[in-house]
């Protein structure tokens, strides 16, 4: 059974009063432990097939699994909770939350998933946990610093940090190198592939074949359609 | 809640402006309700103070004509369960011949005059209290007053005789000047008085009191004056009193007014050789009030109605005594009322301008709400990103609701808190704040102001050297805003906000209204989140696809 499933999806985005349709009819299946690229130009509705996979928005019309079950037909609180305990994403531009440091911006999965009296009893857990991923992407030294003070390089790998901390199923990569130089993008890739190597599941989308590349398979995706 | 949720909110309140600046809105909104209610609640208390520590609990009134058999009334009502004592007086209105200013003509002032008997009056009132030329009673009180406080100098001698209501040392009968009857008392900074001539200082001096007796048929007859000491004055607080009333022994105000016990003589019968007619009895004296107050624990309401019932038995028993040619008034006749309602026609329109000052200034309120509602507008969309990175971690619409609902809530509590404080500081110093107003500013208030201005001006220039546009605004308005307030520091006279003439008392009420400022501060807090409510239900619809994209 495939983990993750797009099974004919569309979907359709309204600009002011145009409609401009930019999935029609998506199908993808990423396999347990599979690194795959989305690959695409600009606008062909690869970012978008992997918000419906994650649960960030839902299809028109298709579906969409996760070991078999329709996350399309989730209510909003178990989509929340699909989300939380189930994807970690990581964006082009980082996005990080300013106010917070490091350390706190890598916690804010556990922290939103757990509640207070649940914090209490594991907040050490969780803290060692934050410290233990930034400790291995090399980031032990600015765990009290702000994003404003992180490189580009820098910043990734705390979003890969936060995406890893609830140890979720399926690595959601949005272009992750798209706003990085070529030795540092080269890096992420490299701890990417880590965790790949250890078993993670991965979907990354990219427009560049090179980075593609580095994935176990490639899918294409053109005006909306898997080529 | 949410760990995320209070972690968000504290540091999206420590760090950054514009949270602050609701802080402040919030507060100095939640300052002004609470001060001008504050305010006018104490000049609502401070009236109904003055009303019963003037007066009593229950006054008897019947003006002009009088009571007759007073003394035995007063008799009757002290010995009522809930009455504590009764005193006697007689009220009317009439001319003061004051002894200012120098030479043969002297000004003359309309006053009312309160005959009293000093020691039951005492008893009813606080009268003693009021009596303002005495020696300090403490070593606090002593060193609260200033060098030149004629106080410090007097012995018990203004004090003893105005509770005799008469010169000890020439047995001459005295009388009490309301503190602002006399134009020579000058009120000082500090609440003291000193007279604006050395040698005006009254309980030196005598006045003329002229009264106008009017008949039981209503006609004016021959006025009478006579000429008292000033034994001392008196401070009421309320300057309506002290501006207009003068006391005098009651014996000579019934004198004065023909109130006082005469004989009766037979106009039908034969004149004597000497063309006198024959006295058939005697008129007793009158009081056209008497004045009762309560035991603790008895209301004005519930003395009220054994005062009625009293006076009933006692207008029954008098006129029923055939050896009685002169009757009390029936009880129709005589006017039984409790203090509160004797002062209704005060303390109505005051209570009605209190509400209306309430729902007026609670308008800020709700001009709080909307400048949260607009501040939080625009946290919610420079946040746009924030909410999609929650919701990409897991967080639901009611989690980042929670977020912005609880940040209003924290402004709110910081808001009421430092506006309360606020507040509390302002009430408190209120009558120096007004003092200060009232005289010229400082030089080193306005050199200080010009001052702080060129450094303004200093880092404009500094910030049009950098290029900096945002830095040489910001700077060249606060070094124009300085510059001016330095100047309206520079120019300003003094001005009398509170004129103690139109506000009946002489000092501003400086005692904070704690339940108001609770309901205030609570309602400051419901503005808060309600402004923010909007916002944060805005928040929690946000597509987060469309927050991760915005830009």
């Amino acid at each position: 059974m495939p983990l993750l499933e797009a099974e004919d999806v569309h979907r359709t985005y309204r600009l002011g009063r145009t409609e401009v349709p930019v999935l029609k009819g998506a199908s993808i299946r990423v396999n347990p432990g599979e690194w795959v690229a989305i690959l695409g130009s600009s606008g062909s509705g690869k970012s978008t097939l992997l918000h419906l996979l994650g649960g960030l928005d839902r299809p028109d019309a298709g579906a969409v699994r996760f070991r078999g079950e329709s996350i399309s037909r989730f209510s909003p609180r178990r989509l929340d909770r699909y989300r939380n305990e189930h994807v970690g994403f990581v964006f082009q531009f980082y996005h990080l939350l300013p106010e917070l440091n490091v350390l706190e911006n890598t916690m804010i999965p556990a922290m939103v998933g757990v509640g207070r009296l649940e914090w209490m009893r594991r907040r050490g857990e969780i803290r060692e946990r934050a410290r233990a991923l930034l400790d291995r992407f090399g980031l032990s030294h600015r765990v009290r610093h702000r994003p404003a003070e992180l490189s580009g390089g820098e910043r990734q790998r705390v979003a890969i940090a936060r995406a890893l901390m609830h140890r979720p199923d399926v690595l959601m990569a949005d272009e992750p190198t798209g706003n990085l130089d070529a030795k540092t993008g080269e890096a992420i890739l490299e701890t990417l592939a880590e965790q790949h190597r250890a078993g993670l599941t991965i979907v990354m989308v990219t427009h560049d074949q090179w980075i593609a590349a580095r994935a176990d398979r490639i899918v294409h995706l053109v005006d909306g359609r898997v080529a | 809640m949410a760990v995320h949720t209070q972690l968000l909110v504290r540091r999206y309140l420590t760090t950054r402006i514009i949270p602050l600046i609701a802080v402040a809105a919030v507060a100095l909104c939640t300052a002004l309700v609470i001060i001008v209610v504050s305010v006018m609640s104490g000049f609502l208390e401070n009236l109904r103070n003055s009303g019963r520590t003037l007066m009593g609990d229950v006054v008897l009134s019947r003006p002009v004509q009088g009571i007759p058999w007073y003394g035995e009334l007063v008799r009757d009502l002290e010995a009522l369960p809930g009455a504590q004592a009764a005193s006697p007086l007689v009220d009317t209105y009439g001319l003061v011949r004051m002894p200012y200013p120098d030479g043969p003509s002297k000004d003359v002032v309309t006053a009312q005059v309160w005959a009293i008997d000093p020691e039951s009056f005492s008893r009813v009132t606080d009268f003693d209290r009021t009596i303002w030329w005495k020696p300090a009673a403490s070593r606090e009180e002593a060193l609260a007053m200033g060098e030149d406080d004629p106080r410090r100098s007097i012995g018990d001698g203004p004090l003893n005789d105005a509770r005799a209501m008469r010169d000890l040392a020439t047995g001459r009968p005295g009388a009490l000047l309301g503190m602002h009857v006399s134009v020579a008392n000058q009120r000082q900074r500090d609440g003291s008085y000193r007279p604006r001539v050395a040698h005006w200082w009254m309980p030196r001096h005598e006045v003329s009191v002229t009264l106008v007796p009017i008949s039981e048929r209503g006609t004016v007859s021959q006025s009478n004056s006579r000429t008292f000491k000033v034994v001392n004055e008196v401070m009421s607080g309320v300057f309506q009193v002290d501006r207009n009333r003068v006391f005098i022994p009651l014996k000579d105000g019934q004198e004065l007014l023909r109130l006082d016990e005469a004989p009766v003589v037979d106009t039908e019968a034969e004149p004597d050789a000497d063309g006198n007619y024959p006295v058939v009895g005697t008129s007793p004296a009158r009081a056209t009030q008497v004045l009762v107050r309560a035991k603790p624990g008895t209301t004005a309401d519930e003395l009220k109605e054994q005062v009625e019932k009293a006076y009933e038995q006692f207008w029954l028993r008098a006129s029923a005594d055939p050896a009685r040619r002169t009757k009390p008034p029936a009880p129709e006749s005589v006017s039984i009322m409790t203090w509160n309602e004797r002062l209704r026609d005060l303390i109505g329109p005051v209570e009605k301008e209190r509400q209306m000052m309430m729902i007026l200034f609670s308008i800020t309120g709700l001009v709080c709400a909307g400048l949260i509602l607009a501040i939080f507008w625009a946290i919610v969309a420079e946040k746009t990103r924030d909410i999609g990175i929650l919701r990409a971690t897991g967080a639901g619409r009611g989690g980042v609701m929670a977020i912005f609902l609880r940040y209003g809530l924290a402004i709110g509590v910081a808001g009421a808190l430092i506006g309360t404080g606020l507040a509390w500081v302002v009430v408190r110093n209120i009558n120096d704040i007004h003092h200060a107003l009232g005289e010229r500013a400082p030089t080193w208030a306005w050199a200080g102001t010009f001052l702080l201005a060129a450094f303004a001006a200093a880092g404009a220039v500094r910030a049009l050297v950098r290029a900096s546009a945002l830095g040489t605004l910001l700077w060249s308005v606060g070094a124009l805003a300085l510059a001016g307030v330095g100047a309206g520091l520079m120019l300003h006279q003094g001005f009398l906000m509170w004129d103690p003439a139109v506000y009946y008392f002489a000092t501003i009420p400086s005692t904070m209204d704690w339940a108001a400022a609770r309901v205030i501060g609570a309602g400051a807090v419901v503005c808060s989140v309600l402004g923010a409510a909007v916002p944060a239900a805005r928040a929690a619809d946000i597509d987060p696809v469309r927050a991760l994209r915005y830009e």
